[in-house]
């Protein structure tokens, strides 16, 4: 037996274990392999949630996506705890690792060890085929994908199928089928099993794509939110599987500071000649933001982005995302050309982008379990939020209140802006917590007072503890 | 028993009805009964992107004998385009808005005396009395229009003297009830009383029927007369009750005075600050304790002494210094506000017809509320589908900035456009923003 002949055998062994193109169950169970469960809590001050996604394997470490509505965005990554994973149609799992969210494509990073959990398969090994990546589904092709149940039933795994109806950009290239073809997360193939999208949580999806112009008009939002029809071609997902977050906060994140897209319609572009492109108004440009030093103003319409016209969508508001999408993949530093119409001037402002300030997700914060309150740090979206200058925005925010607890009672709001406690202005988060902390310790203080705004009214609450 | 007994019997019955009047003072209230009217008004609003005709009944009660009629500024409005009085005769006569008052919802009207004395009609007028010294407990009777039921007369007792009650929208969209408090009976009242009189047994007027409950039984509202008195000789004046302003919202201390070592009875808590009102600017803040204004000691410990304290700041004249006197922490210490005049929330409203577009100008109070720099732009109250503002995609509660790329700071600002656009229609741009959010449109013919 010489090598040519082992060879020779080997080759054939892989081959016969190869499905036949047209044998889809066969398929499916090999691309099962690509799929996970993933449990995990959510903690909070008084209880722990559980929670469960899906996700789809990207390499050979055991890096796994979840889409981004796996994680409520206001919660903070060190309170989500305990990540398992299971492989489709098993109910023993191995611990994960949570990575962090990467911004641009909201995807949520998950890692197991591969030694641990063995036979995963990245859906990389799909998206290829003799060196030629997956072509772009047609319209009425037949594709399929895959589901998993819940943990009652093991995760076991099953497929749908359906025909592509229409392809358009969301902004991206995005294919909606007829009926749910995968769970949000999971991967949709072809006849011959290439990979041609991952499934995206229908609840974005459904509001652009059912939303109707009309503000104020509830969207039409599908009900199933197992089960998706809509999927991001693998052209636009694929090149983004290395964008690992390199922290579990998600920096660098780049900020302009151009608050309020808003889209032009089609109407105004035809009047501004501009019916070839898309547009998007500046509804206010923040104070202290790379935006404002570079001198955008309140109302300018963003025609260009580096020299590239916006382009036109359908729907037109779809142009929002396309330009957050191109924030959300510059740094900070970055050199950005952005044109814009001012009354009938059309001018070209570099804008040095500049570091996102503190999110709400990455705020200090401090629970006190017996006045019933977590207070955070007021952040600069805080201020925006509540259109105060930023040498105004001091004292700290009721993040959580407890039902019933002695704040509630005395009408402490969650996210109620918290200025003074017991008489004294809280100019730092520092100090809210140090006076918090004294009244909790006191076992003898009989009530203490706070003064909240909510709403741009304020009110004196008088917080009794006895 | 023949026909003839049970008559009689019947008869006795019907008087010991009537006793309870007494026969003193039945010539008093048969006096107001003839001074009670049904007010019918038609009036214009410019809802849903035009102007609509609608139509309410009411009550009032005539004043004196030159016909000056008190009604509810919710009954009868500027925006009234007919005014019919029914006159206890049953006979009808036009009558013309003299004065209006959304914060004490009153209103004055004048009987078309030409026509009076033409036809030779007759009425009577009633007589105020002393809204000061009803008790709770005391009997009152209700008289009005209740769902067009003409002169209905209903019975009750006063079931609280003071009642405290500031609506912010309650008259159409208009403020209500900072500067009064007030009776609250359980005398039946329904919709079609408001503006008609709450009357003691003598037939004097303490108090014009104003709200309820919807739903609750008997929870009603009147005016009191002392307050009633006050705003009819304003209007009678000057067709309006001018106010003075600063921008302070008041907190009922309750027992926060040991929290802040008060003197007992004494300070009302700042309870929030208008931003770029007269208060803020003159430095006052949320938490500081109002001592005393022009050196009258105020007390503000319980809700119903609000608004007495409010009334006593909105009666000094328009732009003249107010000294407060403020504790802030240990210290105490002066400020000085100078008045503004007051304005409700409610701006001038107007319909585009052919744009098919209701608008109301944003006042000095909405762009505070809104938190908008400044009082620039219309806000949108209504569109009619199918026409130029729909179809352009403006919606209710956008705000109209620039029109035409011009700052929309008046109502004229916006007709003169419009003016433009009846002569020669061509598309027009319009810049709003709503919740912040800054749109563009185009109105096309």
């Amino acid at each position: 037996m010489n090598l040519r002949r082992h060879l020779c055998f080997f080759l054939a062994l892989a081959a016969a274990r190869h499905a036949d193109a047209s044998d889809i169950p066969a398929l499916w169970a090999e691309r099962v392999k690509s799929t996970v469960a993933v449990e995990f809590y959510v903690e909070t001050e008084t209880d722990r949630r559980p929670a469960l996604s899906f996700g789809t394997v990207i390499d050979s470490n055991g890096t796994i996506i979840l889409p981004s509505a796996a994680v409520d965005p206001r919660v903070s990554p060190d309170q989500l705890k305990d990540f398992k994973v299971h492989r489709a149609g098993e109910t023993s799992s191995v611990p994960g690792q949570y990575l962090g969210q990467d911004n641009l494509t909201g995807w949520h990073f998950v890692r197991v060890d591969p030694k641990q959990l063995t036979g995963l398969v990245p859906i990389t090994v799909f998206a290829a085929k003799d060196g030629a990546p997956s072509p772009a589904p047609a319209l009425a092709e037949e594709v399929w994908g895959i589901g998993l149940r819940n943990k009652d039933e093991d995760f076991t795994p099953y497929i749908m199928m359906s025909r592509i109806g229409l392809i358009q950009s969301l902004p991206q290239r995005s294919a909606i089928a007829l009926h749910e073809v995968a769970a949000p997360g999971l991967p949709v193939f072809n006849q011959e099993g290439m990979f041609l999208g991952l499934a995206t949580s229908s609840f974005g999806q459904s509001y652009m794509q059912f939303s109707r112009p009309d503000r104020g008009a509830t969207p039409v939002v599908l009900v199933n939110v197992e089960e998706s029809s809509v999927f991001p071609l693998a052209e636009e997902v694929l090149p983004y599987f290395g964008r690992i977050p390199k922290s579990v906060s998600g920096r660098p994140l780049a900020w302009l500071g151009a608050y309020g897209l808003e889209p032009i319609d089609p109407e105004v572009a035809q009047f501004m000649k501009l019916e070839s492109q898309g547009a998007v108004v500046i509804s206010e440009v923040l104070e202290g933001s790379p935006a404002e030093k570079a001198g955008l103003k309140d109302h300018d319409i963003i025609v260009a982005l580096d020299g590239q016209p916006l382009p036109r969508f359908k729907p037109g508001s779809v142009v929002v995302g396309y330009v957050d999408r191109e924030l959300a993949k510059r740094l900070p530093g970055d050199l950005l050309a952005v044109s814009v119409l001012r009354g009938t001037d059309r001018r070209e402002i570099k804008v040095v982008l500049g570091d996102e300030p503190k999110l709400i997700r990455e705020t200090s914060r401090k629970y006190f379990d017996r006045l019933g309150l977590t207070v955070r740090e007021f952040v600069y979206g805080d201020g925006v939020a509540l259109r105060v200058k930023s040498g105004e925005s001091t004292g700290v925010v009721a993040h959580f209140v407890k039902a019933n607890s002695p704040v509630a009672i005395a009408g402490l709001h969650a996210d109620d802006w918290i200025k003074e406690i017991d008489g004294v202005e809280v100019k730092t988060f520092d100090l809210a917590v140090q006076k918090l902390a004294a009244i909790e310790a006191d076992r003898d203080r009989g009530e203490f007072v706070i003064l909240a705004s909510r709403g741009g009214e304020t009110a004196v609450l008088r917080v009794k503890l006895k | 028993m023949n026909l003839s007994t049970s008559r009689s019997i019947f008869a006795l019955v019907l008087l010991c009805a009537v006793t309870p009047l007494g026969a003193a003072v039945s010539r008093g209230f048969n006096q107001l009964l003839d001074a009670v009217v049904r007010i019918d008004v038609r009036e214009v609003t410019f809802e849903e992107g035009g102007k609509r005709f609608s139509a309410g009944i009411g009550s009032g009660v005539i004043l004196s004998a030159d016909g000056l009629i008190l009604t509810n500024a919710h009954v009868a409005s500027p925006r009234a385009v007919e005014i019919n009085i029914t006159l206890a005769s049953l006979e009808v006569v036009g009558a013309k808005l003299v004065g209006w008052d959304h914060w004490t919802d009153l209103a004055l009207l004048r009987l078309d005396m030409g026509e009076v004395k033409r036809r030779g009609l007759q009425f009577t007028h009633a007589e105020f009395g002393n809204s000061d010294k009803v008790f709770a407990g005391q009997t009152v009777y209700a008289v009005g229009t209740p769902y067009g039921l003409t002169r209905t007369v209903t019975r009750g007792i006063i079931s609280n003297t003071s009642r405290p009650f500031e609506d912010l929208r309650g008259i159409n969209g208009y403020e209500t009830g900072s500067f009064n408090t007030w009776l609250q009976t359980d005398a039946a009242i329904n919709p079609g009383n408001s503006g008609g009189p709450l009357v003691t047994e003598d037939g004097k007027i303490v108090g014009i029927n104003s709200r309820g409950y919807n739903g609750a039984d008997n929870l009603a509202f009147a005016i009191p007369s002392s307050t009633a008195q006050d705003i009819v000789s304003g209007l009678v004046r000057e067709g309006g009750i001018t106010r003075s302003y600063i921008g302070l919202v008041p907190g009922a201390l309750r027992d926060l005075a040991g929290f802040y070592a008060l003197a007992l009875n004494i300070g009302v808590l700042i309870n929030s600050v208008d931003p770029g009102s007269p208060a803020a600017r003159a430095g006052l803040r949320v938490g500081d304790i109002l001592l005393s204004i022009n050196g009258r000691k105020v007390d503000g410990r319980f809700p119903e002494q609000l608004p007495p304290i409010q009334n006593l700041i909105a009666s000094q004249p328009v732009g003249s210094v107010l000294k407060l006197s403020v504790k802030r922490g240990n210290d105490t210490r002066d400020f000085n506000v100078t008045t503004e005049k007051l304005e409700s929330r409610v701006g001038e409203e107007w319909a585009f017809e052919k744009w098919g577009l209701s608008v109301r100008k944003v006042s000095r109070s909405d762009a505070r509320e809104r938190q908008l720099p400044d009082n620039t732009g219309v806000l949108v109250i209504g569109v009619q589908p199918g026409f130029p503002a729909d179809v352009a995609g403006i919606s209710r509660d956008d705000i109209i900035m620039k029109i035409k790329q011009q700052p929309v700071t008046s109502l004229e600002d916006i007709k003169a456009v419009y003016a433009a656009y009846e002569a020669k229609p061509e598309p027009t741009l319009l810049e709003a923003q709503r919740f912040r959010r800054v749109s563009l449109y185009i109105l096309k013919p």
